[in-house]
């Protein structure tokens, strides 16, 4: 029996492995809980609000990203538009170019990680450099980062500590304390060095042009404070309607992400540093990209769109837990990534059309989603679009005849009647091959069928027989 | 509308729905032609296939009367999941109108009929597993409130609650090891207070941890919440 | 790339034209986000509440830092010139304070000494900006960072101090010290930043 690509990652993947994605989603989702449910006593009214909020700003966005640029532009800063991930690496590439400047320093960023920034500005004799620590460990491994907000949660202590005197940052430690000095050493000389830093964005307000950045380290606030040209790339969908509308964002993105009322460092940057302070970048840029932001702004599952990129649907989903965030094989894993990912591929869906299947639809990722994204329907419709576009799926049983079954009683009724053939075969004679491999891992119960049917008869019958003696 | 799990294997979860419902004063008629409610072909992806069975359903379901379903996921599929496959159908409205009046049968018995005491008893502990379709439903409060109202009934809470049982229909049979892995899960959580048995709104749920309990060789009894509040009534003496 | 623009914005439009019922701006009060409403008395007392249980350290009088810096110390730092002014004769002549930040000495800075444009009393957060703060680096690199506020600017909640955001083109919300928790999620606090926030009242 075939199963689904992601079933037999999770099948192989290393105990060690799994354990660490397990515990430290299980306690991302435990401070959340405690967070918000300790603070609100309805924190699904905060959810519902955020998602409307956004829902709306989404569905208006060519005036708020017209607005946006408008009032960046007012704010000194410069703006640029790119259409797809090429356009957008191309305009890092441009601004760099045009400022003579060779390296960057880089805040975390999902909008990089999807456009493969780092490959490409590599490729043309740019240094660009991680500073979030999960970040810089994965850089100098070559992996890929398998969480949205932990990225290194797939490792443990020793293999950094490896990582590390691989790399001549220090003989073997693997205390978490040595390895954040070491690594807090290491990186505050690479921001002097660097010309620009580099950052992505949560939110992008439109009527006043604020970029918001949210940070724990305070790495963001190293690239803006040491360089002198700050590039932020920021996905269309990031904007938000006005100021006043950040308290509720903040307080959500923080608690659903990390359990914290605020992230540490939570900055507004509405453009280059101020005339009289010393420090800081003298250009801002702001890269709007699409890279098919738009293309699913124009289907049923543009609500996916509303995604703060807290990482809370990765941390409840069992799915998850279980396969890591690299059986997901794309930037954005997890529920969210099961959705986002076939999308943004273009037509490269077919390749990913298996990531929304690898869901029981237990919806708890809606449940704890911040912007209260119906990731459950979401995932359903693209099964539907999966279908109609002929994709093959392993070990999907035949519903088209058992639909027909469905809809014709006198076949189902003699079906269920005739099943109790089942309760006399031996294991291995089973007619469906589905139910054989089910019944490997579990015991399935005596067919009962059409046992119900006589039971009602009978209780009718009695019932009319009493109804005739009164 | 009793199910096809009910059914085939579990006819003893339907007639304990009709008993709770004629002790309710209410009269229940069972539409012979009734089948399945399309879910297994709507979670597949296959909507053209499952439409055709919801389409079935609105024959057979066909007027004004509330449509209750002892499976929080069947109802579910009813009021939600059609809902969705309908977007762009002609038939839409013939699908909310069944929509609207479809419920689970403990939402039906605390918010239809207005009940929110159990009367009866039932002397044993059990783990209440909250099946995922009673998410943003109300029949997971009305469930719990109808147990806790139960005389002798030890409720035995049990670490993380809200994680699914890793049935999910034919999830289980594409993604057998997540699967397996997920109902081990549950039933550590679940049997950890050492309950007398494993009670659930879905008998998919159910099936599933009961059938990984006895292949892992420490069976539980388990019993759908409809069982439990027929079961109290006998040990009560208010019915036979 | 202006190409780009227009065929973003042309894609924008189909896509939010094509919806029949475009969502409304939901309606919501100013205080929904904000989780503790008591009414508050005073504002610093509970910003010091706030700002203790997310490890950062209020000090009401400068004797009081002078005495922790020592501790550890911690006698050679940063100063914004207007408050070193201030400050020097309190610390006393074992203190060295720079008043200005120079890059290329980054690690000689012990603790950098800078003001704060406010702070937020419900979640015990400092807020600095481009206007109030004399250097970004001063403030951030070393190992100390000293916030010295005014009662009178501290803002009830969050949803207060986001309607008072203004015209600074940087304004920064810091909540406790800079910390991680990327390594097998233990917390470990002063990663690139400081790794103890102080916010020191000023008379």
């Amino acid at each position: 029996m075939k199963v689904q690509p992601m079933d037999q990652f999770s099948a192989e993947l290393a105990d060690e492995v799994r354990d660490a994605v397990y515990d430290g989603s299980a306690s991302g989702y435990d401070k959340r809980e405690e967070a918000l449910f300790g603070d609100y006593p309805d924190p699904d009214l905060l959810r519902r609000t955020a998602g409307n909020i956004k829902q709306h700003t989404l569905e208006h966005l060519d005036t708020y990203l017209l607005q946006a640029e408008a009032k960046m532009r007012e704010n000194g800063v410069q703006v640029h538009w790119a259409g797809d991930g090429d356009a957008g690496c191309e305009a890092v590439l441009r601004i760099m170019r045009d400022n003579g400047a060779t390296r960057l320093v880089k805040s975390k960023s999902m909008a990089t990680e999807e456009i493969h920034l780092t490959e490409f500005l590599e490729k043309h004799g740019i240094e660009s450099l991680e500073t979030d620590l999960g970040e810089f460990i994965v850089q100098i491994d070559k992996d890929h980062p398998s969480h949205i907000v932990k990225p290194i949660i797939h490792k443990n202590r020793g293999g950094i500590a490896r990582s590390f005197e691989r790399e001549g940052l220090g003989a073997y430690n693997d205390q978490p304390e040595v390895i954040t000095r070491r690594a807090r050493e290491y990186l505050r000389r690479k921001y002097l060095e660097a010309p620009v830093g580099l950052t992505g964005g949560n939110f992008l307000v439109a009527e006043s042009g604020r970029l918001v950045l949210v940070t724990n380290e305070g790495n963001s606030r190293f690239c803006l404070a040491a360089t002198d040209i700050h590039i932020a790339v920021v996905g269309i969908e990031k904007l938000l309607p006005r100021d006043r509308d950040l308290s509720l964002f903040l307080g959500l993105l923080g608690r659903s992400a990390t359990g914290q009322q605020l992230t540490v460092y939570t900055e507004f940057i509405s453009g280059p540093k101020a005339a009289k302070q010393p420090d800081g970048p003298k250009q801002m840029h702001v890269i709007l990209l699409d890279n098919r932001r738009t293309e699913v702004l124009g289907t049923k599952c543009r609500e996916i769109l509303r995604c703060i990129r807290c990482g809370a649907c990765l941390n409840v989903c069992p799915v998850y837990r279980q396969a890591s965030g690299h059986a997901y094989r794309s930037v954005y894993p997890g529920p969210v990534g099961a959705v986002l990912s076939p999308l943004l591929a273009g037509n490269r869906f077919p390749e990913l059309a298996d990531l929304p299947k690898a869901s029981s639809l237990c919806g708890a990722c809606n449940e704890v989603c911040p912007v209260n994204i119906p990731i459950p329907d979401l995932l359903l419709r693209l099964r539907d679009r999966a279908k109609q576009e002929g994709v093959k799926s392993p070990g999907t049983p035949p519903l088209a005849a058992w639909s027909r079954l469905a809809s014709q009683p006198t076949l189902w009724r003699a079906v269920m009647a005739g099943g109790k053939v089942m309760n006399h075969l031996p294991l291995e004679m089973l007619p469906v091959r589905a139910l054989k491999d089910w019944q490997s891992a579990r015991k399935l119960p005596k067919w009962r069928g059409g046992d119900f049917r006589r039971w009602i008869k009978k209780h009718k019958e009695a019932e009319s027989a009493r109804g005739g003696e009164a | 509308m009793a199910t096809c799990l009910c059914e085939a294997f579990f006819d003893d979860v339907a007639i304990a729905t009709v008993q709770v419902l004629e002790y309710l004063k209410c009269e229940v008629a069972f539409p012979d032609g009734q089948t399945c409610c399309g879910q297994p072909a709507f979670n597949a992806g296959d909507w053209a296939s499952s439409r055709r069975v919801v389409r079935h359903c609105l024959k057979v379901f066909a007027g004004e009367e509330p449509v209750v379903v002892p499976s929080g996921s069947c109802a579910a599929m009813i009021f939600h999941g059609a809902l969705l496959e309908f977007e762009e159908e002609k038939d839409l409205e013939e699908v909310r109108q069944l929509a609207g009046r479809t419920w689970e049968v403990a939402d039906f018995i605390v918010n239809g009929l207005g009940v929110d005491e159990w009367p009866g008893k039932f002397p044993a502990s059990v783990a209440f597993h909250r099946s995922c379709h009673s998410r943003g439903t109300d029949s997971g409060p009305a469930t719990l409130r109808l147990l806790e109202s139960i005389e002798g009934l030890d409720l035995r809470p049990f670490g993380e609650a809200e994680q699914c049982c890793g049935f999910g229909g034919t999830f289980s049979v594409t993604f057998p090891s997540i699967s397996a892995a997920m109902g081990k899960l549950k039933l550590e959580h679940a049997l950890k207070e050492n309950p007398d048995c494993l009670i659930s709104g879905d008998m998919g749920c159910l099936l599933h941890l009961g059938g990984l309990a006895e292949k892992g060789g420490t069976p539980v009894p388990t019993r759908h919440v409809i069982q439990v509040l027929r079961d109290a009534l006998r040990n009560g003496g208010l019915i036979s | 790339m202006s190409a780009d623009r227009e065929e973003i914005l042309r894609r924008v439009k189909d896509a939010v034209g094509a919806i029949e019922h475009p969502a409304d701006y939901p309606d919501w009060p100013d205080g929904l986000a904000v989780c503790d409403k008591r009414p508050l008395d005073d504002r610093w007392a509970a910003f010091c509440e706030r700002l203790t249980a997310f490890h950062g350290m209020p000090l009401e009088k400068p004797e009081e830092l002078a005495e922790y810096l020592k501790t550890f110390r911690y006698t050679h730092g940063y100063c914004d010139p207007e408050l070193a002014g201030v400050l020097a004769p309190v610390l006393g002549p074992e203190f060295t304070l720079e008043e200005t930040f120079e890059r290329s000495r980054l690690d000689d800075y012990r603790f950098g000494i800078t003001r704060a444009r406010g702070a937020i009393a419900e979640t015990g957060t400092l807020i600095v900006t481009d206007g109030q703060t004399s250097s970004r680096l001063g403030a951030l690199a070393p190992w100390v960072h000293v916030a010295c506020l005014r009662s009178d600017d501290i803002f009830r909640d969050t949803a207060e101090a986001a309607a008072a955001l203004g015209d600074d083109p940087n304004v920064i919300w810091i909540t406790g010290p800079s910390k991680t928790a990327d390594v097998e999620g233990i917390l470990i606090e002063g990663v690139h930043g400081p790794g103890v926030q102080v916010c020191l009242l000023l008379p």
